[in-house]
């Protein structure tokens, strides 16, 4: 491989593709750690909610699907992978419902907190797998995948579009500001008669419910089933680009594209003799962190995150 | 409202022991068992020969229900001392009870084996006969009803304050066995013989459930069982220790992993690139290894640090939160490893191309062998056993190690007028002295089993002995440790002490860091992966491990000992849970993190258990806290 074939279409074209791919799950989960993280809660569960989704779409699409292939293997019911990004979000919301609990209700360390879901999320779907597949490692594969428009699952048009409507809820709709002023002074706004608990609640809720559908785009979009680990560290360079997009979406637009187009390089270049992708795939981590220590412009969090609320 | 609660318990107590199965006449592999309840039997297995005579369980029944209803009344003596004192006697007599129960079941399996045996049976008929979760449950009830008892003294909630360090993990282990137990529930089918009712269905049920638990604390039960438990609990206890060592500098080291895995990489270049290298070719054996096993132990401990100081430093000079930047070091470090295990050779830009000399030919990604001389020992070789030229374990149990510790704890007790320095040195010539006695002593030739020898425990979980007593005595018996808890507990306060946060900062994550990378002697040095190489296939996830582990001991040293050896437990009896029960042994590993989940919301105890002002408040015995 030479620089010339570098630049020729036939890499430039999938590479595209494969950026804003990548880009979508990076997206998704990092929108919706903004809103738990702009009301004032870490929300470091992000990698096991996606975990959580990818498994509930894979497994649900399964399930539901498995009467229609035992009548005709290529059976093609189109409601089918939407229920089951309908049931991830359900579950993303539960499992951000339960990091609410214990570190809105219970005052927990909210790093504490997320990791323990995260730790939940290494375990808990070999033992869903073991039951439903009798193996630990991955689903059934399933036909009914999520369709694609011009090449593109719907969901990578969403989460792009989502880019922009999260813009507006945030920033000029009451609600966003009390979102943010609970993640900023919760006295004040408490002082105010905004309910923090309650916002906090929704917005924890909320990111679980995005990266849920991260979960479901990684397992049913991308691909047809779950692969244990297959969200590989996404959710943490999700947070990564949250912060590097200084917790404001067109920031966070630009970080996630920065770190998918990274990703995107690394599968393409794989095999390859440009640079070996174990390198260029370490390059997210290590632009996060030049990005934390303020290298690359710096980034001011919400004044009250990671502080649980006393009233 | 502490009456209502009595009394619910005590018909919980009742129901449980009414429905769910009172012990297991014998199981057969797979987990399909006899079960006896105080109702008749269930015969799960469906070819039983022979049955222990259990005619007396109905009169215990009598005995059990009586308990329950005098306590219900006990809870309305009007006088704190009257019913103290009688559910201590309630108590004492469940136990008693309880004890000669377990005597009479066992007595009567026995005398079954025993007859079938001389009538000339080859094999004994009842097989893994067991008490089962009736009889645990009545000797349960009896203890809560002695701590019950405790209660109604003046003091007792501020007693139980007190304990909390042992409570809040106790609840959430609890409360995190009974999220298992009903995962276990829903997860597991279970196949009743035609004809059975709704009781024997939820008794199979509660069997299941029970036999999922023996399995998982079944390795308490074989030498075999904790050596393998020990060996696993090895690196978590190095893992646990560098958690814990964050954390009482209010550092939340989630690295461990990276560290870990750097740890790993030093570990191998030092022992297998250096140890290896042409100029040392001539030493003798014996001086080699006093070279170059220390070299490789401490280079695992420097790579760990260094992979720790970076976020420390980080966070020290730029205010970079430790939790994101040990995370992306997790991933580097990983990226690192993949790069020098998985090839030799790279092309960069289509030109250049880097030789390097890591990787051992062949498909798999691992390292080459490493020397003898900086190979850590299994600690069955340390104990004097060998194996001869046909495979077989002989020797004598030699007293050297054994003595030597126990020297060392002796002295270190013996010695306690010293100051600081000179007893531990004190201490250490004493452990001297019985290695070299214990050397001397006549050993005591021993058999050892296959299976025992198989296990690989090696000198690694020595080391992590001495990190234990490190942590221990650096965080509480010196001046450093003391300003690091201090920085932990008010980082304000002591900078206005005249403490440097930044340099206690990096010096805390270096030495976490440090702990960390000493569970790569385990890996590499001890061959705790098979093999004497670092292989694609370390574990690095003991990392995250150590977090519960730190949660649960509290941050400790013995409770991080502790919880690593459960931990060691669960994952060994996990093995045989898979084998027996189709069960995956990651219910494990949800264990751990629904145990980390309930730590960090306190077990859902009152405020006053989890916050230090108000428990300190409750302990005092302020007015209006309990």
């Amino acid at each position: 491989m030479t620089f010339a074939t570098l630049l020729s279409a036939a890499f430039l074209v999938p590479l595209l593709q494969t950026t804003l791919r990548s880009t979508t799950v990076l997206l998704f989960t990092a929108l919706g750690g903004m809103f738990s993280e702009r009301s004032g809660v870490v929300n470091i569960a992000l990698e096991g909610m996606i975990i959580f989704g990818a498994l509930t779409a894979a497994v649900s699409a399964q399930l539901l699907e498995a009467p229609y292939v035992a009548q005709n293997p290529n059976a093609h019911v189109w409601w089918i992978p939407w229920v089951a990004v309908l049931l991830a979000m359900v579950v993303g919301a539960v499992v951000g419902w339960i990091h609410a609990v214990v570190s809105i209700k219970y005052k927990a360390d909210q790093i504490i907190s997320g990791t323990a879901i995260n730790l939940l999320a290494a375990g808990l779907p070999s033992l869903v797998l073991r039951y439903l597949y009798n193996n630990t490692t991955s689903s059934k594969e399933i036909t009914n995948r999520l369709p694609e428009w011009l090449g593109f699952s719907p969901l990578v048009y969403l989460a792009f579009a989502l880019v922009p409507i999260t813009w507006y809820v945030m920033f000029k709709t009451p609600w966003g500001l009390r979102l943010r002023s609970v993640g900023e002074h919760p006295e004040a706004a408490d002082t105010m008669g905004i309910n923090v608990f309650r916002t906090r609640y929704a917005a924890v809720i909320i990111s679980g419910m995005l990266a849920g559908m991260a979960g479901a785009y990684l397992s049913i979009g991308i691909l047809n089933q779950f692969v244990r680990n297959m969200s590989a560290g996404q959710g943490f360079i999700a947070l990564a680009a949250l912060i590097f997009g200084k917790w404001h979406p067109l920031g966070v637009l630009g970080a996630t594209l920065l770190f998918g187009f990274a990703k995107a390089l690394a599968i393409q270049l794989g095999g390859g003799d440009i640079m070996p992708p174990t390198i260029i795939e370490a390059f997210p981590f290590i632009i996060t962190m030049l990005v934390l220590a303020g290298f690359v412009g710096t980034s001011r969090p919400p004044k009250a995150i990671g502080k649980p609320y006393e009233k | 409202m502490n009456r209502i609660w009595l009394a619910l318990t005590s018909v919980v107590f009742l129901l449980l022991l009414a429905i769910s199965p009172w012990a297991i006449a014998m199981r057969a592999f797979g987990g399909k068992g006899i079960l006896i309840t105080l109702w008749g039997v269930v015969d799960l297995y469906g070819r039983a020969k022979a049955m222990p005579d259990v005619s007396w369980l109905g009169y215990f029944t009598i005995f059990w229900v009586a308990l329950a209803l005098l306590v219900v009344v006990a809870a309305f003596l009007p006088e704190a001392k009257s019913r103290a004192r009688l559910l201590y006697v309630l108590g004492l007599a469940g136990i008693a009870v309880f004890a000669l129960e377990a005597f009479l079941f066992y007595h009567s399996v026995w005398s079954v084996n025993d007859a079938a045996l001389a009538a000339g049976a080859r094999r004994p008929p009842l097989k893994r006969y067991s008490l089962s979760l009736g009889a645990y449950v009545s000797f349960l009830y009896s203890l809560f009803l002695i701590g019950i008892g405790r209660m109604q003294l003046p003091g007792g909630r501020a007693l139980l304050v007190r304990w909390r360090g042992v409570i809040v993990p106790a609840v959430s282990m609890l409360l995190a066995m009974v999220a298992g137990a009903v995962v276990v529930w829903i997860l597991k089918e279970t196949h009743l013989p035609q004809g059975s009712g709704a009781l024997a269905y939820y008794a199979a049920k509660l069997d299941q459930v029970t036999y999922t638990f023996q399995l998982l604390f079944g390795p308490l039960l074989t030498a075999s069982g904790w050596f393998q438990s020990l060996l696993i609990a090895t690196p978590l206890i190095f893992t646990g220790l560098a958690v814990a060592f964050g954390f009482q500098a209010g550092l939340f080291n989630i690295g461990a992993p990276g560290q870990l895995t750097i740890g790993a990489i030093f570990a191998m270049l030092a022992g297998v690139h250096l140890a290896n290298a042409h100029w040392f070719a001539g030493l003798p054996p014996g001086l080699a290894r006093a070279i170059f096993l220390p070299i490789g132990v401490i280079a695992a401990a420097a790579g760990g640090a260094l992979w720790g100081a970076i976020p420390g430093w980080l966070k020290a000079r730029f205010g970079a939160h430790e939790v994101i930047n040990t995370i992306m070091m997790n991933y580097i470090a990983a990226s690192i490893f993949l790069f020098m295990i998985a090839s030799n050779e790279y092309t960069f830009f289509g030109k250049w191309t880097l030789h390097m000399p890591f990787k051992f030919p062949g498909y798999e990604g691992r390292s080459y062998e490493v020397a003898e001389s900086a190979r850590i020992p299994l600690l069955i070789n340390t104990l004097g056993f060998h194996q001869d030229s046909s495979g077989a374990w002989t020797g004598a149990f030699s007293w050297a190690i054994p003595l030597a510790l126990a020297f060392l704890v002796a002295g270190y007790i013996f010695f306690r007028k010293m100051e600081l320095g000179k007893r531990l040195l004190a201490a250490l010539a004493a452990a001297l002295l019985g290695y070299f006695i214990g050397g001397f002593l006549p050993g005591i030739p021993m058999h050892v089993s296959p299976k025992l020898a198989s296990v690989r425990l090696n000198g690694a979980f020595i080391i992590a002995i001495f990190a234990v007593a490190f942590y221990n005595y650096y965080m509480w018996r010196t001046r450093d440790g003391y300003e690091l808890r201090a920085v932990g507990l008010a980082p304000k306060a002591a900078e206005y002490g005249g403490i440097s946060i930044a340099k206690k900062t990096i010096l805390a994550m270096a030495i976490s860091g440090a702990l960390a990378g000493l569970a790569a002697t385990h890996y590499v040095l001890g061959g705790g992966i098979d093999e004497y190489r670092l292989k694609q296939s370390l574990p690095t996830n003991v990392g995250f491990d150590g977090i519960a582990v730190a949660l649960l001991g509290q941050n400790t040293p013995i409770g991080v000992f502790l919880s690593a050896l459960l931990f060691g437990v669960l994952s060994t009896g996990g093995l045989q849970l898979d084998l027996q029960l189709g069960i995956s042994r990651e219910l494990v590993m949800m264990l751990q993190a629904l145990i980390v989940l309930f730590i960090a919301a306190g077990g859902f105890l009152p405020r006053y258990f989890t916050d230090p002002i108000l428990a300190a408040q409750a302990e005092e015995g302020v007015q209006g806290v309990l």
